[in-house]
């Protein structure tokens, strides 16, 4: 092979058909949906969908419960959807850690991990046991059909937070956490 | 004896370079090629490697190991593809690209994907003219080592969160450019050998607008500076028709700063991992073709990582020098 060759091989690479193109030339527009606020749906500014799953012990959690006018009314729920990776407890020691002292005084949050790869809410438990964070600050929920993956249109990291009259504010990754921290101190009293 | 160590030269960066022994995991990307090395004799070389990944658990923040989830058997398969090519005396030049597939199984989903990886171009640098393996040390000349000095460019040609895609499941690559700068020192005394390498990567700062396929308010982000060490030490053995085996022990520690978020550090971030590896290689006589398989191990102990997932690695691996 000369060096000809070599250099057709590396433009290959770069402009092949591995529908590789997104990352190689990244875009930074705005492509959001607009969306027609106050209807049911996932994005901010939709009206978050109700659902009941089991927690780690297996007591059901419905999300109408911890809204306004529900048994256990919080000022703001957030969702969190763990695989228990590095990158998710990266994310959920943040929020144990920082996220949470930061409200404390500030109204009720309900924080939720949302575990949607262990399958059974016996596994789930497990997971939450062999993390810390059994007893901590966190319900987990075992989404164990991934019914609030699709509902949400979820994957790792991403963080919901619904505010008490159901509106959702802020559903996307969690990155470093400043954008949910916005968003809390934006809603809580 | 010229002539039998102009024979030991094409082993240098064929076997005692070890391949890289550290890859994110397939929840997170993965699928990144190590660089290849070409002895000072040979004009071009091919190589390909499979690489078998099997995830064990993760290092928290802490340095504290944890077991993965309960029922979850995590692998990532990689295929990894690469070509070298003299452009001068001192100069080489190398592309490596990986096809990686993802296959896990956690208590309560399954998945299989594949897609390409990171592919990688490199520049290598000789700074020396002659081959310095010896046989005996007598003066010191003979102590004098092979340096190479490094210039390599990631190319974000894997599937990205960043990219159309529904879940972490389906990714291969981490969706940033890199641009390695990097050190290797390596000294043959035969039979015996010690290599040393040192990596610093930067990745450049890109914008997002997408995670996980849906659009996002847009925003720049980049990884942290990435640290790389390598030492190794290795024994050559004669073998029958004079083929060569050589055994090699190797220890790494990698590690990534914190990444930043339109320009604000992201404290979630940041990780480390350290292993061992043990390569053994044979090579015929001609040493035109070397065959070698590499087992990575990283402990499954406290303190051995961070922010990391534990993986062993198996690598079986061909280069022929054409």
């Amino acid at each position: 092979m000369s060096s000809k060759w070599f250099s057709l091989v590396c433009l290959a690479l770069l402009l092949g058909g591995c529908d590789v193109q997104d990352d190689l030339l990244p875009s930074g527009s705005d492509e959001r949906p607009t969306v027609s606020i106050g209807t049911v749906g996932i994005e901010p500014g939709q009206i978050a969908a109700d659902f009941t799953l089991s927690d780690s012990l297996g007591n059901p959690f419905t999300l109408s419960d911890q809204l306004a006018g529900g048994a256990q009314a919080a000022d703001a729920v957030v969702l969190y959807f763990t695989m228990w990776c590095p990158i998710c407890l990266g994310h959920s020691d943040h929020l144990l850690w920082e996220i949470e002292p930061r409200f404390r005084a500030r109204g009720t949050v309900r924080y939720v991990l949302v575990d949607y790869v262990s399958g059974s809410v016996v596994a789930t438990r497990s997971s939450e046991v062999a993390n810390g964070y059994s007893g901590s600050i966190f319900t987990t929920l075992a989404d164990s059909h991934q019914a609030l993956f699709r509902q949400f249109d979820a994957a790792m990291g991403t963080t919901i937070v619904i505010a008490a009259d159901g509106t959702i504010w802020m559903n996307e990754d969690y990155k470093d956490g400043s954008k949910l921290s916005a968003m809390l101190d934006g809603l809580l009293p | 004896m010229a002539m039998q160590l102009a024979k030991l030269a094409p082993l240098v960066g064929a076997l005692f370079i070890p391949l890289g022994s550290v890859h994110a995991a397939s929840c997170c990307g993965g699928g990144s090629a190590s660089s290849l090395i070409m002895a000072k004799s040979s004009q071009r070389m091919v190589a390909a490697s499979l690489d078998i990944e099997h995830y064990d658990g993760l290092w928290r923040d802490d340095g504290h190991w944890v077991p993965d989830p309960t029922g979850s058997d995590l692998n990532q398969y990689r295929l990894n593809l690469g070509y070298a090519q003299r452009l001068a005396d001192r100069w080489q030049a190398s592309l490596n690209l990986p096809y990686a597939v993802n296959a896990n199984h956690y208590g309560g989903v399954s998945s299989d994907t594949q897609g390409f990886g990171d592919a990688s171009l490199n520049v290598l640098y000789e700074t020396f003219d002659d081959i310095t393996c010896v046989y005996q040390v007598n003066t010191i000349e003979d102590l004098k080592p092979a340096v190479y000095l490094g210039l390599g460019l990631t190319l974000p040609t894997g599937i990205s969160p960043y990219d159309d895609v529904s879940d972490n499941f389906d990714i291969t690559g981490r969706g940033f450019y890199r641009v390695d700068g990097s050190l290797q020192v390596e000294k043959t005394v035969f039979p015996w050998n010690a290599a040393f390498g040192y990596t610093y990567g930067r990745y450049l700062e890109r914008p997002v607008n997408r995670e996980y396929g849906r659009y996002v308010e847009p925003y720049h982000k980049r990884l942290g500076d990435r640290r790389t060490t390598m030492l190794s030490f290795g024994r050559s053995f004669h073998g029958a028709n004079f083929s060569t085996w050589t055994a090699t022990l190797a220890y790494s520690d990698m590690s990534e700063d914190h990444a930043r978020i339109d320009g604000h550090l992201d404290p979630t971030t940041g990780l480390q991992k350290r292993s061992y590896a043990f390569t053994l290689a044979w090579a015929n006589v001609s040493k035109s073709w070397v065959l070698k398989g590499t087992w990575s191990h990283a402990p499954r102990s406290d303190d051995w990582g961070r922010n990391f997932p534990t993986t062993d690695v198996l690598t079986l691996g061909v280069t022929h020098v054409l």
